[in-house]
């Protein structure tokens, strides 16, 4: 069979056996001026981590580029380049074609360099979704999209995105005396979208870093496995989500431990539950109440227990009704839905 | 030319900032009462603001609208009658971006001027964090617990207006009490944060801090390109890897300290620093995984030391320590240096559990925003109770 598609050959990185046998060396240091808590920066340090030295990182207008490098200062120790909003999908592609015409030319040394392009939420699922799709239908060159989603357009002071959970106060959506919700969407399924919409891509994952292994595994697989990949993470945002920093941590485990953010793999169209998630589904252990998670976030302060009722619905329906539970929204028969007046 | 009065409002981001807006715009609009014209506004570098990391808000007023305009054409003031802190643990010094520096807390101050703090501390405490000045000046410590709270949800504990009444008292040429007690009905429609604006103006007492007085270390400061000495394409020279670690009692080397931005340091961040009890560490990592900031450095002997150059104090490290009161924060006005814990543990094992336990001992409460619904309400009351009874 004539081969159509010209991939090379990836670094082959070996899952880490556990947090004991982690590499020392960090290529994400100290240094960068996030919030007290920031788990998105957490995600870049785990992420370069997971995929070592031999990196090229790019990354899109947002806070992961604004406040990692304040005036003529990084914390960036790999390669790191600026891109525009909505341009992820397109750094990583041209980066990684780049790459390759230079290795043919001879002009560097022939090797496997790990192109990874990380974007919001903002500059991913609203606007670079294009730019992104398209990448993943171009099955000959290795890269990696990583959207870190902290549920808003965080940089410019929180406006609300197409991530944003329902009824979540951003500087959109502030709940006033005459109407309490004023964001009546529900967030977009981005992960399963990707999955779904692109036969090509052979890795699509969600992870959170409260599950660093996890998450530093996922990316592992992803940079591995070869042609264009898309990981979104979710993270937990002390600023947009109104919380004391100390929380982050927990607030990761709670979205994922009450079902809010099913932990999934789809390897060569072959979906897998993971980590937790997978033991939430396999009734191991219990899926806990939505409140758990919404009471401890002051952008969620205005809700009533009808909205709290309504937002463990929705997740309950993502959960027993959608044809594959968590991942893709298809229903095989309809549903009404009755938000809270 | 009229008189140009300038007042600094440094806070913690996003976590004081409707604290600092409802200052500086109090203070205009009760300066307006008197006919005087003002400006409050936040200075623009600071934003997109960060949890934690140090702002300034500026309120500008002239005796008429031709002294405002001249003072207005500086980008930021040089000089402040008024600087009030929000936050004691910033008495150590501001650090915003990277360009500025560490800058003494009373860096604007003019001669004379007042320097207002809200904090439990005595004034011996915060003068000795703050550094030193050339010349006298006033301080006021507000008494309260540092108030803190996220972007949607505010805690209306009286901080703002209580500072208000105090300048009142320190500057009745900017504004009055009676002014003040106006501005407050119109804006909150609530007596008793009226009564507790004139509660502090009653009691208002200040020290002199003299040049003598205070830390004498020279601020760490450093010098980065201006724009037209930039590299091609604005390229930043990265971060070069870390290197092993010398263990001080057998000179052996192993463990890893990762290289940092040497030019923006975030020790001016914290208001908590975490202390580790080495003899209970099991080593499970986790500290050192889970902390956003890379601050801990892996020790010869496997152990992980939250190295104080880079720590901004979030807590997450003593939230994911699975060993009980292994990790603990401690308030920063506990401290006067960034030195080493591991290396004081291995010089001294006994002196460093006492220090430890010292520490741990002295710990006060504080909290930085929303943990639970109806948290704030059950943290009002205290502040209130200090409002009415000082
Ligand atoms: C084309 C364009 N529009 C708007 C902006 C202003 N802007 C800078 S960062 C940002 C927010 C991006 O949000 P997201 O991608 O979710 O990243 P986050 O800030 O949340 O990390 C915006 C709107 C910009 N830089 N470029
Ligand atoms: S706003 Fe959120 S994502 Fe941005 S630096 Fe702060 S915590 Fe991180
Ligand atoms: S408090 Fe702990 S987790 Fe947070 S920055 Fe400091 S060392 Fe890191
Ligand atoms: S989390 Fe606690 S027990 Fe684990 S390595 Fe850190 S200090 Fe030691
Ligand atoms: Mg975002």
């Amino acid at each position: 069979m004539a081969t159509y598609v010209n991939i090379e050959p990836t670094q082959n990185l070996e899952p880490f056996k556990g947090v004991k046998k982690l590499p020392l060396e960090e290529y994400f240091t100290s240094g960068h001026r996030t919030c007290q808590g920031c788990e998105s920066a957490l995600v870049m340090k785990m992420m370069v981590k997971a995929a070592g030295p031999r990196t090229i990182v790019l990354g899109s207008t947002g806070c992961m580029y604004v406040a990692n490098t304040t005036y003529y200062s990084t914390s960036w120790v790999v390669p790191w380049m600026h891109t525009q909003l909505g341009s992820s999908g397109s750094a990583a592609l041209g980066t990684a074609a780049g790459l390759k015409a230079l290795m043919r030319k001879g002009k560097i040394k022939n090797e496997p360099i790990n192109v990874i392009a990380f974007c919001g939420d903002g500059g991913g699922a609203d606007m670079g979704l294009g730019a992104i799709s398209a990448t993943l239908t171009h099955p000959d060159y290795n890269c990696l999209i990583l959207m870190y989603d902290n549920e808003s357009y965080a940089n410019t002071d929180i406006q609300l995105s197409g991530s944003t959970p329902w009824g979540a106060n951003t500087t959109f959506s502030t709940p006033g005396p005459a109407k309490r919700i004023m964001h009546h969407r529900w967030k977009k399924n981005m992960a399963g979208m990707m999955a779904a919409g692109h036969p090509t891509c052979r890795y699509v994952a969600t992870i959170c870093m409260s599950y660093g292994l996890h998450g530093m595994n996922s990316i592992r697989k992803a940079l591995t496995i070869g042609g264009p990949t898309f990981i979104h993470s979710l993270d937990p945002c002390p600023k947009g989500w109104d919380y004391d920093p100390i929380q982050s941590h927990e607030l990761g485990e709670l979205a994922v431990n009450t079902g809010v953010w099913p932990l999934y793999e789809v390897e060569d169209g072959v979906l897998r539950l993971t980590g937790r998630t997978q033991q939430i589904a396999d009734k191991r252990i219990p899926r806990q109440p939505v409140r758990d998670y919404l009471l401890r976030q002051g952008r969620f302060a205005h809700f009533t227990d009808d909205d709290i009722d309504y937002f463990q619905s929705k997740v309950d329906e993502m959960w027993h009704k959608w044809l594959i539970p968590g991942a893709i929204p298809f229903h095989k028969e309809i549903e009404a839905d009755n938000p809270p007046a | 030319m009229g008189r140009l009065f300038a007042v600094e409002i440094i806070y913690r981001g996003i976590f004081q900032k409707t604290l600092a807006k409802n200052i500086s715009r109090g203070i205009v609009l009760a300066a307006h009462q008197a006919g005087k014209p003002g400006i409050s506004f936040g200075r623009y570098s600071d934003s997109p603001e960060r949890n934690g990391i140090p702002a300034k808000s500026f309120a500008i007023v002239g005796t008429d609208q031709e002294t405002l305009e001249r003072g207005m054409a500086k980008y930021e003031p040089k000089e402040v009658d008024i600087t009030i802190t929000v936050d004691d643990t910033l008495c150590k010094g501001v650090e915003s971006w990277a360009w500025y520096g560490l800058q003494p807390v009373n860096k604007l101050l003019k001669q004379g001027g007042t320097l207002i703090v809200t904090s439990r501390e005595t004034p011996e405490a915060l003068i000795s964090m703050a550094h030193r000045k050339e010349y006298p000046y006033q301080l006021c410590i507000v008494k309260g617990t540092v108030s803190f709270s996220g972007l949607w949800v505010y805690k209306d504990d009286h901080s703002d207006v209580r500072i208000l009444g105090t300048i009142a008292r320190i500057l009745p040429e900017l504004f009055t009490l009676d002014s003040l007690k106006k501005v407050i009905q119109d804006e909150w429609h609530d007596a008793v944060k009226v009564s507790s604006a004139e509660r502090a103006y009653e009691r208002f007492t200040s020290t002199t801090v003299r040049p003598n007085q205070g830390n004498p270390e020279t601020p760490y400061k450093f010098d980065l390109p201006k724009w037209h000495e930039m590299g091609e394409g604005v390229a930043i020279p990265s971060i070069p890897t870390g290197k092993q670690i010398e263990d001080p009692g057998t000179h052996a080397m192993g463990g890893y300290r990762p290289d940092r931005n040497p030019t923006f340091k975030k020790f001016s961040t914290r208001t908590m620093r975490p202390v580790v009890d080495f003899d209970t560490c099991i080593k499970c990592t986790l500290c050192w995984l889970q902390c956003p900031d890379t601050c801990f450095d892996v020790t010869p002997d496997g152990l992980y030391d939250a190295n104080m150059q880079a720590c901004c104090g979030c807590g997450v490290c003593e939230a994911v320590c699975p060993v009980p009161n292994c990790v603990t924060m401690i308030n920063e006005t506990e401290f006067r240096d960034n030195s080493s814990q591991w290396e004081a543990w291995k010089k001294d094992k006994s002196g460093y559990k006492t220090w430890l336990q010292q520490k741990i001992e002295s710990r006060p409460e504080r909290s930085h925003g929303f943990r639970y619904r109806g948290q704030y309400k059950e943290q009002i009351p205290e502040m209130l109770e200090i409002a009415r009874e000082g």
